[in-house]
């Protein structure tokens, strides 16, 4: 007990000291997990397809806003509005870039199986096969190195929350993190796409004979998770760099959030990124750095175990 | 009288002619072995030639180039030489396969290398059982120095020499009272990081050990969000000083990292770090400012004047800055000097074992210094470390040990 509790006060001493920066970093992380997650319960919502390549989608658009964070900014070193202008230039990119990626894979690679009524295995095989592909290129043409983005802003202090700070990154994070979740939220819940996403979910067949134009629907569903995945993309690099494998842990994470959530459940897939993010920023500090994994793929485990269907529950799933 | 060719004439003529024609074939056999073409050698590079930490090994194999290109170009040797490149990404569970493929090859008579010190700990036991001379120009981690067969020996310092002289920097050269060690979690970083942790506790520093696994983005499996939380971690806890044991793509993300949390102190990390691709691959580039270095060269070793541009034409980069790139120089020339006087058997199994011990039994003059190894493979003289210092995208050299 002795040794325990000793191990526990050294900790919480720690803890107390370091909560608030753990935490807003873990939000910060855990913002871009939910980003990612999204395209995942998207797909899964709409055509009960775990998207495997939407780690590729995610580095797609990471790759792009490189090169023209690159091309616009070299070496330079931007500040206030142009900074800002710059951000939305990097969202936008990376969106529109991975949005095209999806878009390509689900033409190239799902829909061909979807109107031969092909078995699910077969739609696992084809996205474990793109995502293969697409990263090797990547690997090819762009090197196997980490590639570092050059910042849109002078990552300074902006103001502290009871002594931790917090750094223009989590600012920035934390609000494209609110306003995208935000707008989706309102897309689905109250425009015809949204009703149109929400109907194919739930019965295709009958969504069709009601008019719903299924292709499209489909094809927008998969753009709207490009967009997100392909900002988060942007976000990872600005503080990590891009480099051909960069999807594959936060991809698996993301998936990891969005099923800890409630796979199909968007308001899920924000709740289970955030859990996961700021889990693995504390974990750092209680346990070591190498258990992070250990820790998440833990918690899942616990919830799944007393809600199988995930925080929220399935929501946009089939009813049969 | 007319001759009248009959079978007595006709069997007589014949073996004439042929008795004549077996001097002849002797004759063409013996010009022959005077005209037979000189043996090529195959001198083998094994290294990080692509993947996160590419850059150390180019920066050493255009070193190993320039001794061969040169070697060859006197045309005074007994031997052509040829270079093949043993691509182990710095990895140990890659580096086996490269060292049976370098072992199958049979011209192949030495290896520079491996680059890696976990790298050379996956490969030594095929090249020990081999025969192959394998001398490392980087290979520092302390304990490679003990194995089997003697065919490891390394033109560098090891990590107990480099790790000590990185603490006695840091406490009593710097200052640093308290002192936070970070490792990689990979063969070299465990081991220097734990010299470094040791020496700081003996010269009276206060010591605080963080593991911090390569990430993802450079040939790992961590997750690089974990930088974010270590940067709170160190920024709270308030050391002086904070030593990394790893490589520089990494580092990078960490200097990132401490950057942003604000981090006042000073940084320092060791030979996996010199490189001026840390300061490309860290974001801003200005946090790699003031970061102190070391390397295990010895005496700021570099190829300078005529080399320097001699290895600019063929690396298409900078002398200045490639880290080991003069210690691969001395090791192929140290190749080729024992190569040239030792005898050389026709068959590559007793070639290589050869080599091995005319390694061990020459003293070679380089641009590093003199050279003779140990038992063990070490080097018999004392080392200096180096330390240097990134400012404005470069390193400068600020003293030694």
């Amino acid at each position: 007990m002795g040794a325990f509790g000793h191990y526990l006060s050294a900790h919480f001493a720690t803890l107390r000291l370091e909560f608030w920066g753990l935490l807003v970093g873990g939000l910060a992380t855990g913002f871009i997990y939910a980003m990612v997650a999204i395209g995942y319960t998207l797909v899964y919502g709409v055509l009960r397809l775990i998207n495997f390549a939407h780690s590729e989608i995610f580095m797609a658009g990471g790759f792009a806003s490189y090169f023209v964070m690159k091309a616009v900014i070299g070496s330079s070193v931007p500040s206030g509005i142009a900074s800002v202008g710059l951000v939305v230039l990097g969202i936008v990119v990376g969106g529109a870039a991975s949005a095209m990626m999806a878009l390509l894979l689900e033409r190239v690679a799902y829909r061909p199986l979807r109107k031969r009524n092909a078995p699910k295995l077969a739609y696992l095989i084809s996205a474990i096969g793109a995502s293969y592909f697409l990263f090797n290129l990547a690997g090819k043409e762009f090197g196997r190195y980490n590639l570092s983005m050059p910042a849109p802003y002078v990552n300074h202090t902006v103001f502290t929350i009871f002594g931790a700070p917090v750094q223009m990154y989590y600012l920035v994070v934390l609000l494209v993190g609110v306003i995208m979740f935000v707008s989706l939220d309102r897309i689905v819940a109250t425009t015809k796409l949204g009703r149109s996403i929400r109907a194919v979910a739930q019965d295709a067949e009958t969504a069709s004979l009601m008019g719903v134009n299924i292709d499209r629907t489909i094809a927008l569903t998969f753009i709207i998770g490009g967009v997100f995945g392909g900002a988060a993309g942007f976000l990872f690099g600005m503080g990590s760099g891009v480099v051909f494998t960069m999807g594959f842990t936060p991809a698996l994470k993301a998936f990891t959030a969005a099923v800890l959530g409630g796979i199909g459940n968007l308001r899920g897939a924000v709740i289970g990124g955030l859990i996961l993010g700021v889990a693995e920023s504390f974990s750092v500090a209680f346990v070591q750095a190498a258990f992070i994994d250990v820790v998440a793929f833990a918690i899942l485990l616990l919830i799944l175990m007393f809600r199988p269907t995930g925080i929220l529950g399935e929501r946009l799933g089939r009813s049969a | 009288m007319k001759l009248r060719l009959n079978k007595t004439v006709a069997t007589v003529a014949s073996s004439a002619l042929l008795l004549m024609a077996v001097p002849a074939f002797g004759l063409a056999s013996t010009s022959g072995a005077a005209v037979k073409a000189k043996p090529t050698y195959t001198i083998g590079y094994e290294g990080p030639l692509s993947g996160g930490n590419q850059q150390l090994g180019l920066n050493m194999v255009f070193g190993v180039q320039l001794a061969i290109n040169q070697a060859n170009a006197t045309k005074k040797l007994p031997f052509k030489l040829r270079i093949a490149n043993y691509d182990d990404q710095g990895s140990g569970t890659i580096s086996p396969a490269q060292a049976q493929a370098a072992v199958n090859n049979k011209s192949l008579v030495a290896v520079v290398g491996p680059a890696f010190s976990g790298a050379t700990k996956g490969a030594e036991p095929y090249y020990s059982a081999a025969g192959v001379a394998t001398v490392s120009p980087s290979a520092t981690a302390a304990a490679l120095a003990f194995g089997t067969n003697n065919n490891f020996m390394r033109v560098v310092a090891g990590d107990d020499v480099q790790g000590a002289a990185d603490a006695n920097f840091l406490v009593k050269t710097k200052g640093a009272k308290t002192l936070d060690v970070i490792n990689d979690g990979s063969f070299y970083g465990a081991g220097l990081s734990a010299v470094v942790a040791s020496s700081a506790k003996s010269a009276g520093a206060s010591v605080t050990t963080y593991t911090y696994p390569e990430t993802g983005s450079c040939g790992g499996t961590a997750s690089t969000s974990q930088y974010t939380a270590a940067a709170t971690q160190i920024v709270a806890g308030g050391a002086d000083a904070v030593f990394y044991g790893g490589y520089y793509c990494d580092f990078g993300l960490l200097l990132g990292a401490l950057n942003s949390a604000g981090y006042k102190g000073m940084i320092m990390s060791g030979d996996g770090s010199w490189t001026t691709a840390l300061i490309a691959g860290t974001s801003p580039a200005s946090a790699a400012n003031n970061v102190y270095l070391s390397e295990a060269g010895g005496g700021n070793a570099n190829l300078t004047g005529k080399l320097a541009q001699q290895y600019k034409s063929i690396s298409h980069f900078s002398a200045n800055g490639a880290t080991y790139a003069a210690q691969s120089y001395d090791a192929t020339n140290m190749i080729i000097q024992a190569l040239k006087t030792m005898k050389r058997s026709a068959n590559i199994k007793v070639l290589r074992p050869a080599l091995v011990k005319q390694l061990h039994k020459i003293t070679f003059k380089g641009v590093t210094g003199v050279i003779k190894f140990q038992g063990n493979g070490d080097l018999s003289r004392s080392s200096i470390v180096d330390f240097g210092q990134v400012q404005s995208g470069a390193i400068n050299a600020v003293g030694h040990s």
